[in-house]
């Protein structure tokens, strides 16, 4: 089976130069990239003039639902939402009912996952339960197939509990991702604390509650020799603290999700629950700080941490309604839309930060569109656009502020080796 | 205001009202008598009235009533009005009150007021006078002073116009617009 | 004036629509010196009140108020010993539609739950205090009660809110109104007490005695929420009167100084103020009561159910 994908241009994670070439696939790997190829007898030719061949994106935050939530995801439906964003692949969060806190759910989800199109990965519980209390089978979780380990949702509030599990965790080679958090400070908050939370009479989620967490997670992991990787960093203060750290070299990583640079607790009004999340959102200072991070290099990935929850959830009254957005669907239309079509930063940002990283983070090899490589690509079409009604939307949720909105950009097709999993 | 004369002049307006004046003075000799003008053109009305009758009747009461609470189509109004308030300063018992408005036309208006003005005290009668009264009653209501009765079709509508709220003296007869 | 369906915050009012509210609430007062306190405007409609945290004043002043424009009131009976969520008071609002109420006063523990009804509903929601977030109808009659105090005119009066300004809806929705109306705030309270950021900038005192200084027309005692706290916010109620409460001595300044008192109610004698402020000449807490009644009156006058609520700025 031969492909030719013509016409378009290649995005690398080295420079923001797109280099036109055609790409010529045959069972499932790439042959040749090069200008002019010419299709030969019995060769598919996908047109893709004007459009970007990007290496598939890879998401290390999200929330599948799998097990006990299925109202809200499954992880086939999770898997078609990615597919429906070009996200080919994603490690999914333990905070599943149950846990994924054993090596007999860490089988169960990889089992379940088998009937997707695209490669799945799960992460395991740090604490039983995620409660931060005892460590869970960390050994045998890492033996059935965890790629790391984390009680995301919330954050292991003991440091003595935190010290234990980096220091074991060392001995499997897991990254500790860590949902920083001191709850005592965020006490019932369900929004950033500042000027909006005021008006709105709602309790707030001051900054420092994420800041003191996350410094004091990275210094236990310099303590203890342990790589920790900071989930969904939220203050420009908190990023200059994992920037001082890495620059002291330790192993620390970290990711920015797409709503974090995008909205700020100024888009809350009227208690709009598709805007609630944990961690929130910050101030538009943040937006600006956290943009100019992810540009220089702070940011080792972009997440999404996609969190469906259901319609009749949401509807809830905000102190009610679960914190959570989804984001897989959405996120390269609204980076495009928002930063890249404004020339803010290039594709070499997202190849490198949401495809080429995310996969090194869990020790995969990268997929750049080079010959000899294996397909596993998509085609963006930036010249398109995409609304995401719920029709659209292969989510069992729709939780997002782009609801119904119109960003610039489509994803066009997905390849993932021999086979096109979307084409539209 | 369109182009057409108007169907009364402001020396027809003054003639009319002072034809009022003289009629209440002819019918109602006594004492304890008070005008209550309905906002907002009734209330020129009494004024003026009051102004003419006040030699004759040195206790003459003037009161204005705002009938926004009493109407009975508030709520299917577009605009709220804003409300004046009503200024009946004397006490009611006993009074020969005299109503007064520009148009008598559905009688609504005229219900309205009465019921306002009952709640104030128990007048020992009420009239009704008007400077232009029209058909079109949906209400068993009529006047007892009458500055000009006309006749026109149903969609047309009077607008009297005093110096007081609109700068001049004048009555025309419009074409369609919303009756109050 | 354009109705409106709901009146949820202070915010969305426009300056005109302030002004209609305020100024319609002098006839509405003027009614109650007539012997028949009644207007047959809103004869044929229903008033329910919702509330899920007890107020007895709030409750009957809205009480009186509906009845006084002949509306039919009927209060729906509903738990204020728990917190209902959201989802429970949407199951309730379903009622409410199928019962055909035009109009809802709500009071709820938690902020926005006024906005939540007023989407699922035709009715006119009215927020009779929701949370911290807002109090708008007491905003506009302490407003309306300065106004008659100052003569119409509010502008550069100087008002100071002392208490718990972190918690306070009455704190938020008058102090914005007392802004808008061109009034100077200050506000005086435990550091604990004081939200970290306003969003006006604003005069935040430490003790009486810079409150002095600043020369205030009028102090506007907030009431001390003394249970709810997972960790105190001061350490005791006595020390909380003897250095943030309105005692007898700082009674003595505020009559030698023609200072007006304000306090939204109920009070907490022996915590924001001393015993002797009932009696206080200045005292305007019995003229908010009787102000609350025409205000409220006013607000139902103007709200339409059913009524486009998209015009919202």
């Amino acid at each position: 089976m031969k492909r030719l994908f013509k016409g378009g241009e290649i995005a690398t994670e080295d420079s923001p130069k797109l280099t036109r070439a055609d790409v010529l696939v045959e069972d499932g790997k790439i042959v040749q990239v090069a200008p002019g190829i010419a299709a030969g007898e019995g060769t598919e030719v996908v047109d893709c003039t004007g459009k970007v061949i990007l290496p598939a994106l890879f998401d290390v935050h999200v929330h599948a639902r799998e097990p006990g939530q299925e109202q809200k995801e499954n992880i086939l439906t999770c898997s078609e939402a990615a597919i429906n964003g070009g996200v080919v692949g994603f490690v999914m969060m333990p905070n599943t009912a149950p846990a994924i806190d054993t090596a007999g759910v860490v089988k169960t989800v990889l089992e379940s996952a088998r009937k997707c199109r695209i490669p799945l990965y799960t992460t395991g519980a740090i604490t039983k339960g995620r409660e931060g209390k005892e460590l869970a089978a960390i050994g045998a979780m890492k033996a059935a197939g965890a790629v790391m380990i984390t009680d995301d949702g919330y954050p292991v509030s003991n440091p003595v509990v935190l010290r234990r599990a980096m220091e074991y965790a060392k001995n499997f080679d897991l990254i500790l991702a860590s949902h920083c958090e001191t709850m005592e400070l965020s006490g019932k908050g369900s929004m950033h604390e500042g000027k909006v939370s005021y008006s709105l009479g709602l309790e707030g989620i001051p900054a420092i509650s994420e800041e003191i967490c996350l410094d004091r997670d990275i210094r236990i992991a310099q303590y203890t020799g342990a790589h920790v990787h900071i989930q969904h960093v939220t203050t420009a203060r908190g990023m200059n603290t994992i920037r001082r750290f890495k620059e002291e070299g330790a192993k620390v990583t970290c990711e920015i999700a797409p709503h974090h640079l995008i909205f700020n607790h100024e888009d809350i009004r009227d208690y709009d629950t598709s805007y609630k999340m944990n961690p929130p959102l910050r101030t538009p200072e943040d937006n600006a700080l956290l943009l100019q991070g992810l540009i220089d290099g702070v940011f080792d990935v972009i997440a999404t941490d996609h969190a469906p929850h259901t319609e009749f959830e949401k509807k809830n009254d905000f102190q009610s309604a679960p914190f959570g957005i989804t984001g897989l669907e959405t996120a390269l239309p609204c980076l495009y839309d928002r930063f890249m079509s404004k020339g803010v930063f290039g594709w070499d940002v997202i190849v490198k930060r949401y495809s080429a990283e995310p996969r090194r983070i869990i020790k995969l090899p990268p997929v750049p569109v080079v010959e000899g490589g294996v397909a596993e690509f998509i085609v963006f079409d930036p010249n398109g656009s995409t609304t995401f009604t719920k029709e659209f939307m292969k989510s069992k949720s729709s939780n997002t502020p782009f609801l119904n909105q119109t960003l610039k950009g489509s994803v066009d097709v997905v390849v993932l080796k021999d086979e096109v999993l979307l084409n539209r | 205001m369109p182009d057409l004369a108007p169907i009364l002049s402001k020396q027809d307006v003054t003639q009319r009202i002072e034809r009022i004046a003289q009629a209440i003075q002819e019918r109602f000799p006594g004492k304890d008598l008070a005008l209550v003008g309905i906002y907002r053109r009734g209330v020129p009305l009494a004024e003026r009235l009051y102004t003419l009758l006040k030699p004759h009747f040195p206790d003459l009461n003037i009161g204005r009533v705002d009938i926004s609470l009493y109407r009975d189509d508030l709520k299917a109004l577009e605009i709220i009005p804003k409300l004046i308030g009503s200024e009946l300063s004397f006490d009611l018992d006993g009074k020969h009150v005299i109503l007064c408005d520009e148009v008598l036309h559905t009688g609504r208006t005229a219900r309205a007021a009465l019921d306002e003005l009952l709640e104030y005290g128990r007048p020992q009668k009420v009239e009704l006078a008007v400077l232009v009264d029209r058909e079109g009653r949906e209400l068993p209501i009529a006047a007892d002073y009458v500055g000009e009765r006309v006749t026109i079709k149903p969609e047309e509508r009077i607008a009297v116009r005093f110096v007081e709220v609109d700068g001049e003296d004048a009555v025309y007869v419009q074409q369609g617009g919303a009756r109050r | 004036m354009t109705p409106r369906k709901d009146l949820l915050d202070i915010q969305s009012l426009t300056d005109e629509e302030l002004e209609f509210i305020l100024s319609n609430a002098v006839p509405f007062k003027n009614l109650f010196k007539r012997s028949v306190k009644k207007v047959p405007t809103l004869k044929g409609r229903t008033v329910l009140t919702l509330f899920y945290e007890p107020s007895t004043r709030t409750r009957s002043s809205f009480e009186i108020a509906a009845s006084r424009l002949s509306a039919d009131v009927t209060n729906f009976s509903v738990s204020t010993s728990s917190v209902v969520k959201g989802e429970s008071v949407l199951d309730t609002v379903a009622t409410l539609e199928a019962m055909r109420t035009d109009y809802v006063v709500v009071r709820h523990s938690m902020s926005g739950i006024p906005n939540l009804i007023a989407k699922h509903t035709n009715a006119s929601v009215i927020n009779a205090g929701d949370g911290f977030h807002a109090h708008p109808t007491q905003g506009l009659l302490d407003v309306f009660t300065l106004r008659e105090v100052f003569g119409g005119d509010v502008r550069g009066a100087r008002v100071a809110f002392i208490g718990d300004i972190q918690h306070s809806r009455v704190a938020r929705s008058t102090n914005l109104l007392c802004r808008r109306m061109g009034m100077q705030t200050a506000m005086l309270a435990p550091g604990s007490l004081i939200p970290r950021e306003l969003p006006q900038e604003i005069a935040v005192f430490q003790d009486w005695k810079e409150l002095y200084a600043w020369k205030p027309d009028v102090i506007y005692l907030l009431r001390v929420q003394t249970e709810r706290q997972n960790v105190p916010f001061f350490p005791s109620i006595g020390e909380y009167h003897r250095l943030f409460g309105l005692t007898d001595e700082r009674l003595k300044w505020a009559r030698d100084n023609g200072i007006w008192v304000m306090h939204p109610g109920p009070v907490n004698r022996g915590v924001e103020l001393t015993d002797s402020v009932m009696e206080y000449e200045r005292s305007l807490i019995d003229q908010q009561v009787e102000n609350g009644i025409a205000v409220r009156m006013s607000v139902l006058y103007w709200l339409k159910p059913g009524s486009s609520t998209e015009d919202k700025p």
